[in-house]
C-alpha cells in the first residue's frame, strides 16, 4: 500500500522534518569532509541533488519493471547499487565536461557520491515504504535538497567557527562533531510533524 | 527458488548491467567528443585548428609547437607557462603552487593544465616558434670525469637545427626499467652552431635522477633519442665588452659552445676570462683544450681553480674558492676600465655569490647574463 | 594511522621510476602509514623531537649552500658541501616541487657521513617521512642523532 502522503507534503518533509543527514544521520562521511569549503559544499550539493533524484526514479522503476514481475527481491541492493553506480559515472563524465575547476575541487567525493549511504538509503526507503512513482521522485529531490541544505548551512557554519577560539584539542573534526549534533537538535523539534510512511 | 531462478537472476543482472554500461559509453562518446577549434597564437601571428578535449600543452606538441615541460604535463614543474588572452575558466589547484601574484594577475597559466573546450587565443616568447622537434641517435658517449659524461647526439630528421651559442635542448628519454613513462630533461648544448648536425651535451650524474641515470647507466651508442629545442636566452650579447665567464662542471657547455663559437668567427676583438672552479682534480676535464685554445686564440684566457685539492693532485694552479679567484684578477690582473659582460651557468648559490663579487668590482647587475639551474 | 587517499596515492608516487630513479621506498614493502607511525616512535624513542630534527638539517644545508658546491667545515667537526642540478623535484605528497639539492655532511675524523635532500628536509618536516628503510636518501633518525647532534 502507498502511504497517504500527498508529493508535495512528503518533498517539503524530506527537507526538513526527515532531513536525510540531520535526522536519519546517512550521507555523513562526504558532509564533514567537504563542508570545509563553501564552494565544494554547494558543488557537492548540487551534484547529490542531481544523483538522488535520477537515482531514486531510476530505482523505481527498475524495482517496478524488472525485480517484482521476476520475483528478484533478493537482487534488490545489488541492482540499486548498479544503477547508482552507472549514474554516478555519467554525472562525473558531465561535470568533468562543463567545470573543471568544480570537477577538480571535489576530487575524489564525486565517485564516493555511490557509496553515500544517503543514496542508497533514500532507495532503500522508497522500495521499503511502498511510495509511487511521483512520490519517489519527490521524495529523491527533497532529500537531496536537504542533504544540500544540510551541508551548506554546516559549511557556512564552520567558517565562523574558524576563527573562533576553539580549544585546541577540539579543533577540526572535534567541533565539526559537535557542531552537527547542535545542528540535528535543532532538527529534532520537528520530528513527528509530518508522517512519512 | 527454482532452476529458473538461477538463469533469470544472473541474467537480468547481467543485462542490466550491459544497459547501463552502453549508456555510460554513449554518454562518454557525447560529452568527451569535443569538435575542433582555433587557437590563435601571439596575436595572429600563428593561426592552428585543432581537436578539442586534450590538454593545451599536448595539443600545441602535437601541432609542432613545443611548450617546455620538464614533467610531461603532470603540474609538478611549472615549466609550461604560457599567457592567455581569452577566457579558459578559474585557475585550477594544480596550477596555484607555481603562479605568483604577478603572474595571476597577468593571465599567466599552465599549459599542461588547461582543456581545450573553447576556441584559444595566447601569447608565447616568439623564440618558441622556432622549436622544433628531433630524431637524433647517439654518435657517441665519452668519460669526462667520474660523473660526466659527454653525449654526442648526430640528428637524422630534421637533419639540422639552427641555434645560438648558449641554448638548450629539452633531451626526450623514452620508458625503460621501472620508469613507465617517458622523461624530458633540459640540458645545453656545447657544439658550436656551426656543427648544426649535432647536439652535444654534458650530463652530470644526479644521484635518483631520472634521467641521468639512464644517460650513465643504460644508454647506447646508435640508440634513437628525442629532443626539443633549441631554448633560453642565454647567448653572446654583440658588443665589444670584455667578457668574465664563469661556470664549473656541466655548467661548462653553454660557455663552451660560446667561446669556440667565437674562435670560428674570428672574434678575436674581445678579452674572453673563463673561470671555471672545481672541487679538486677529478672533476676537472677539457684542460688541453681549452689550454690549446687559449695557444690559438690569445684573447682568451682559462682560468682552471680548484677549491679543495687533494694532495696527491699536485695541483700548480690556483686554489681557492672561484668567487675569491674572479675578485683577485678582478682586482690585479683584468683592466679595471674596461667595459665588461659577464656570463655564469651554475646553481643559484654560485651565481648569487659570483655576481656579489662582480657587482663590488663595478659589473652591474643588467651587464650579467646567466643560466639559472632551477 | 589509516592508508587515506592522500597516503595512497604518495605511496605510487615513491615508487622508483616515477619522481626518482631507486624511488623514497628503497626495498621496503611496508604501507608509508606504518613506516611513519614507527619512525614517530622511534624519534620520541631517541629523545627527539620533529622540529629540532628539521632545524638542524635546515641549519647544515644553509651552511653547505653558502659554499655553493665547495666543502664548508662547521663548528670545526663537520665537513659539508651541496649538489645542486638543474630543475625541481615534486614531492610525493604532491603538495609542492623543491630544488634538486643535496647536502653531505661528514663528520670529521670518522666515517659517518649523511646525505640529505631539500624534499626530504620537507618530507620529515610536513610528513613526518625518513624514507624506507633502505632508501638511498633514507635518514634514519638514530644516525641523524649520531652524525648530526
Amino acid at each position: 500500500m502507498r502511504p497517504d502522503v500527498t508529493p508535495l507534503i512528503l518533498f517539503i518533509a524530506s527537507i526538513f522534518t526527515s532531513n536525510i543527514l540531520l535526522s536519519n544521520f546517512l550521507g555523513m562521511c562526504s558532509f564533514i569532509s567537504v563542508s570545509k569549503d563553501f564552494k565544494s559544499s554547494n558543488g557537492l550539493g548540487l551534484a547529490v541533488t542531481l544523483t538522488l533524484t535520477i537515482t531514486t526514479a531510476l530505482n523505481w522503476l527498475v524495482y517496478k519493471y524488472v525485480i517484482l514481475p521476476l520475483k528478484l527481491e533478493y537482487l534488490t541492493y545489488i541492482v540499486f547499487i548498479i544503477v547508482i553506480a552507472a549514474v554516478v559515472q555519467v554525472l562525473e563524465m558531465l561535470i568533468e565536461r562543463i567545470s573543471s575547476s568544480l570537477y577538480m575541487a571535489l576530487g575524489i567525493f564525486l565517485p564516493l557520491i555511490t557509496v553515500n549511504c544517503a543514496i542508497f538509503g533514500v532507495a532503500l526507503f522508497m522500495q521499503l515504504r511502498n511510495y509511487d512513482f511521483i512520490q519517489s521522485v519527490f521524495f529523491g529531490a527533497g532529500s537531496g535538497l536537504g542533504w544540500w541544505l544540510a551541508i551548506v548551512t554546516l559549511a557556512a557554519i564552520r567558517k565562523k567557527v574558524d576563527v573562533a577560539p576553539i580549544p585546541s584539542a577540539l579543533k577540526g573534526p572535534g567541533i565539526t562533531l559537535i557542531t552537527i549534533g547542535f545542528m540535528a537538535m535543532a532538527f529534532i523539534g520537528f520530528s513527528g510533524m509530518i508522517s512519512v510512511q | 527458488m527454482d532452476i529458473l531462478t538461477f538463469i533469470v537472476a544472473p541474467m537480468v543482472l547481467s543485462l542490466l548491467s550491459g544497459a547501463l554500461a552502453f549508456i555510460i559509453v554513449l554518454v562518454d562518446s557525447l560529452v568527451n567528443n569535443y569538435p575542433d577549434f582555433t587557437i590563435d597564437i601571439n596575436n595572429g601571428r600563428k593561426k592552428l585548428t585543432a581537436k578539442g578535449g586534450s590538454s593545451l600543452l599536448v595539443t600545441l606538441s602535437s601541432q609542432g609547437i613545443f611548450i617546455p615541460s620538464a614533467c610531461g604535463g603532470k603540474a609538478s614543474c611549472g615549466a609550461c607557462k604560457v599567457k592567455i588572452e581569452s577566457d579558459v575558466g578559474v585557475i585550477l589547484p594544480t596550477e596555484l603552487p607555481y603562479l605568483s601574484e604577478e603572474e595571476k594577475k597577468d593571465n599567466i597559466r599552465l599549459a599542461c593544465q588547461i582543456k581545450l573546450k573553447n576556441n584559444i587565443r595566447l601569447s608565447i616568447p616568439e623564440d618558441l616558434l622556432y622549436v622544433k622537434q628531433f630524431d637524433a641517435t647517439v654518435e657517441s658517449i665519452t668519460d669526462l670525469t667520474y660523473d660526466i659524461k659527454q653525449i654526442k647526439l648526430k640528428l637524422l630528421s630534421p637533419d639540422s637545427i639552427d641555434f645560438k651559442a648558449g641554448q638548450y635542448v629539452q633531451l626526450i628519454i623514452p620508458p625503460y626499467g621501472q620508469i613507465p613513462e617517458k622523461t624530458q630533461r633540459a640540458y645545453s648544448m656545447s657544439n658550436t652552431p656551426s656543427d648544426n648536425q649535432h647536439a652535444e651535451l654534458l650530463i652530470r650524474l644526479v644521484p635518483g635522477g631520472l634521467l641521468t641515470t639512464y644517460v650513465h647507466k643504460f644508454m647506447q651508442v646508435n640508440e634513437k633519442v628525442v629532443f626539443t629545442g633549441p631554448f633560453g636566452d642565454f647567448f653572446l650579447r654583440d658588443t665589444k665588452a670584455e667578457m668574465i665567464c664563469v661556470a664549473g662542471g656541466s655548467g661548462m657547455a653553454p660557455i663552451k659552445s660560446i667561446i669556440y663559437d667565437m674562435y670560428e668567427k674570428k672574434n678575436f676583438d674581445r678579452s674572453i676570462w673563463y673561470f671555471f672552479g672545481a672541487k679538486s682534480a677529478r672533476d676537472l676535464f677539457y684542460l688541453d683544450e681549452l689550454k690549446e685554445l687559449e695557444r690559438l686564440m690569445p684573447s682568451f684566457h682559462f682560468i682552471p681553480a680548484l677549491s679543495n685539492p687533494d694532495p696527491a693532485d699536485n695541483w700548480k694552479g690556483e686554489t681557492g674558492l672561484i668567487t675569491n679567484i674572479l675578485d683577485k684578477y678582478l682586482k690585479t690582473v683584468i683592466k679595471a676600465s674596461s667595459p665588461k659582460e659577464a656570463y655564469l651557468c651554475g646553481s643559484p648559490g654560485m651565481i648569487d655569490a659570483t655576481v656579489k663579487v662582480l657587482n663590488v668590482n663595478g659589473i652591474a647587475s643588467e651587464k650579467i647574463y646567466y643560466d639559472k639551474f632551477a | 594511522m589509516k592508508m587515506t587517499p592522500e597516503y595512497l596515492k604518495a605511496q605510487e608516487n615513491m615508487h622508483a621510476g616515477i619522481i626518482s630513479s631507486s624511488g623514497f621506498l628503497g626495498s621496503d614493502s611496508r604501507l608509508i602509514s606504518d613506516i611513519i607511525s614507527n619512525d614517530e616512535e622511534l624519534v620520541q624513542a631517541l629523545g627527539m623531537n620533529f622540529t629540532e630534527i628539521t632545524n638542524r638539517l635546515k641549519f647544515f644545508m644553509e651552511k653547505a649552500l653558502n659554499g655553493f658546491g665547495n666543502p664548508v667545515t662547521v663548528d670545526e667537526v663537520w665537513e659539508v658541501f651541496s649538489e645542486e642540478a638543474r630543475g625541481v623535484i615534486p614531492c610525493p605528497f604532491e603538495d609542492g616541487s623543491f630544488k634538486k639539492i643535496n647536502i653531505y655532511v661528514k663528520k670529521k675524523g670518522s666515517k659517518d657521513s649523511i646525505v640529505f635532500s631539500d624534499l626530504g628536509i620537507h618530507l620529515i618536516e610536513k610528513h613526518h617521512f625518513f624514507q624506507g628503510r633502505d632508501a638511498f636518501f633514507r635518514l634514519d633518525p638514530e644516525k641523524i642523532k649520531k652524525i648530526l647532534f
